[in-house]
């Protein structure tokens, strides 16, 4: 049998019609993967993250989900539409779109509410994420009341608590202080452990390798440019630099300016 | 500090006002008595003592509820001091200079307790004026009381839920709440989208600039507020969301929630007893 969870043959999409985000994209995503899509803003991550999630449908190409086309009509369908949530779980970029509701506890137990888990188990779920993600104190605030990081912590939390197979996850490191970086980074190891699939978008080098197995680079013509394991993406110096993945580092040694190319190589000589 | 300009106070104090009076909820997480009931019975407990107050002929037996408000509201550690601050302010506004007129012999005829003339009319306070004006006077301060003292001592969310008791569509509730959720957010992005004009513009001093800067405020606030509205959606969507929502419901009834349902009918129901002694 197939471990094939994700096939994209020859995927192209346009907001409204005019704004091309993404461009002839073939990619696939098997089971158990870590997976981190890499590129500089505005090239398509987040874009990519919502098709995989069946928010977004092709205008050309196929998207296939454990071997069916995902198409917008299928969603109208009760039992697929709750399976497929079920299989899926998107972090959004944007965690004040994603807690919508008055409070914590209520934004994080609204997902697997509306897919009908059993309320005793949704009970048990809650309290286990809370204690793992540190945000027992804050389940009764009101959202607007959080930190970046504590919403980025809730946000993550309403993500598990339906403990989906595969998890897509939209920068889920930033703007967040090292510590909360670290929780998140755990968090995708933890649940990569466990046998689910992390699709993750990023910019954040540093923890590219900790969270993947496989990196697929996004380029600015809204195509895939590069697809390998990360080490050999991350070597690639010239390639990193043509797509906005590394910078120039400026600091001092005593009285000496000292310029050169920041995009954490070191970690794989 | 104090705002340079109008549209600034404006908008700091429309902010302030907000955060302070909806989305403050620091009486409501105090461990008072108010605050320890259901929520539920707590919100139909006070909606039978304001069917009484309405139903009520003695003014005796609303002074006897309002000093059960105040009563109530000092034992839900609300300070006394800031609460008859925000209960009598508005009075004034919508019952005392409404009914003031009621009291003149023009509008209720009935025996003169004063008379004056102005510009040669003859005008006289009668004993029914000043009844009539009383009783709508006191109703409207112990009704306003109550709803205040059950706003700050119930959390905004809570208050929502109870709504459900009432068989009001789940729809309607949820995005109620979620205005009190966004509320605050598109407050604080006015408050920085006006720092950040200022910022790069400094003083705007003209009534023409500062006509077109609350206009370019409010057409940012919206392509804002509609983004944010679809990714709303797809974040509800993408969270198994299917148009009608399930909500989480945690209510626990206790046997001292049944007694102070109980209080509430025994106090409300010796509203006939007040009735039947003035007929």
């Amino acid at each position: 049998m197939s471990d094939l969870i994700f096939e994209l043959k020859d995927v192209s999409f346009s907001y409204l019609g005019r704004f091309l985000a993404l461009k002839d994209i073939n990619l696939n995503i098997r089971k158990g993967e870590k997976v981190v899509i890499v590129g500089a803003n505005g090239c398509g991550k987040s874009t990519l993250l919502h098709m995989l999630d069946g928010l977004i449908f092709p205008e050309r190409g196929v998207v296939k989900f454990l071997g069916r086309q995902l198409q917008q009509g299928d969603f109208n369908d009760d039992n697929f539409s709750r399976d497929f949530r079920r299989k899926v779980g998107l972090l959004f970029q944007n965690s004040e779109a994603q807690l919508f509701c008055p409070t914590v506890e209520e934004d994080i137990v609204f997902g697997p509410l509306q897919l009908g888990l059993d309320k005793e188990l949704i009970r048990q779920r809650y309290l286990k994420l809370v204690r793992l993600l540190g945000i027992e104190g804050i389940s009764q605030r009101p959202i607007h009341r959080l930190s970046i990081g504590e919403k980025r912590r809730a946000a993550l939390a309403a993500v598990l608590i339906i403990e989906p197979e595969v998890i897509l996850l939209d920068e889920p490191t930033s703007g967040l202080d090292p510590s909360t970086s670290r929780v998140v980074v755990d968090i995708i190891l933890q649940a990569n452990a466990e046998g689910k699939t992390v699709v993750t978008a990023t910019h954040d080098m540093h923890i590219i390798e900790e969270i993947a197995d496989r990196v697929l680079c996004l380029g600015q013509e809204k195509t895939l440019v590069k697809e390998g394991p990360v080490a050999e993406i991350m070597r690639d110096r010239k390639f990193l630099q043509d797509n906005n993945l590394i910078h120039a580092h400026r600091h001092t040694h005593g009285s000496t300016v000292h310029l050169h190319p920041h995009s954490h190589l070191e970690h794989h000589s | 500090m104090r705002a340079a300009n109008f549209v600034e106070s404006f908008l700091l104090e429309v902010s302030f006002f907000f955060k302070e009076s909806i989305l403050s909820e620091d009486y409501a997480l105090r461990p008072g008595f108010l605050q320890a009931i259901d929520c539920r019975l707590r919100v139909l407990g006070i909606l039978v003592i304001l069917l009484a107050v309405l139903f009520s002929r003695s003014l005796y037996f609303i002074f006897f509820i309002y000093l059960i408000c105040l009563f109530l509201t000092s034992a839900s550690k609300v300070e006394l001091g800031f609460f008859l601050k925000r209960s009598w302010f508005f009075v004034p506004l919508f019952s005392f200079f409404i009914s003031l007129p009621a009291i003149f012999n023009i509008f209720t005829p009935g025996s003169p307790l004063v008379g004056f003339r102005v510009f040669g009319f003859y005008l006289a306070i009668t004993r029914q004026g000043l009844k009539g004006a009383s009783f709508f006077f006191f109703r409207v301060l112990t009704s306003v009381s109550l709803c205040a003292l059950l706003m700050l001592t119930t959390r905004q969310n809570s208050l929502l839920k109870v709504l459900r008791l009432f068989r009001v569509p789940q729809i309607f509730v949820m995005i109620l709440g979620m205005c009190y959720r966004y509320v605050y957010l598109f407050l604080e992005l006015l408050q920085n989208t006006y720092l950040a004009i200022k910022g790069r513009v400094g003083f705007i001093c003209s009534l023409d600039k500062k006509q077109a800067v609350v206009g370019s405020i409010i057409a940012n606030l919206w392509q804002r507020s509609y983004h944010l509205n679809e990714q709303l959606y797809q974040a509800m969507l993408s969270r198994g969301y299917r148009g009608e929502p399930v909500v989480w419901d945690d209510f626990k009834i206790r046997p001292v929630d049944w007694m102070w349902l109980f209080f509430c009918l025994v106090i409300s129901c010796s509203v006939f007893y007040w009735n039947a002694k003035i007929d």
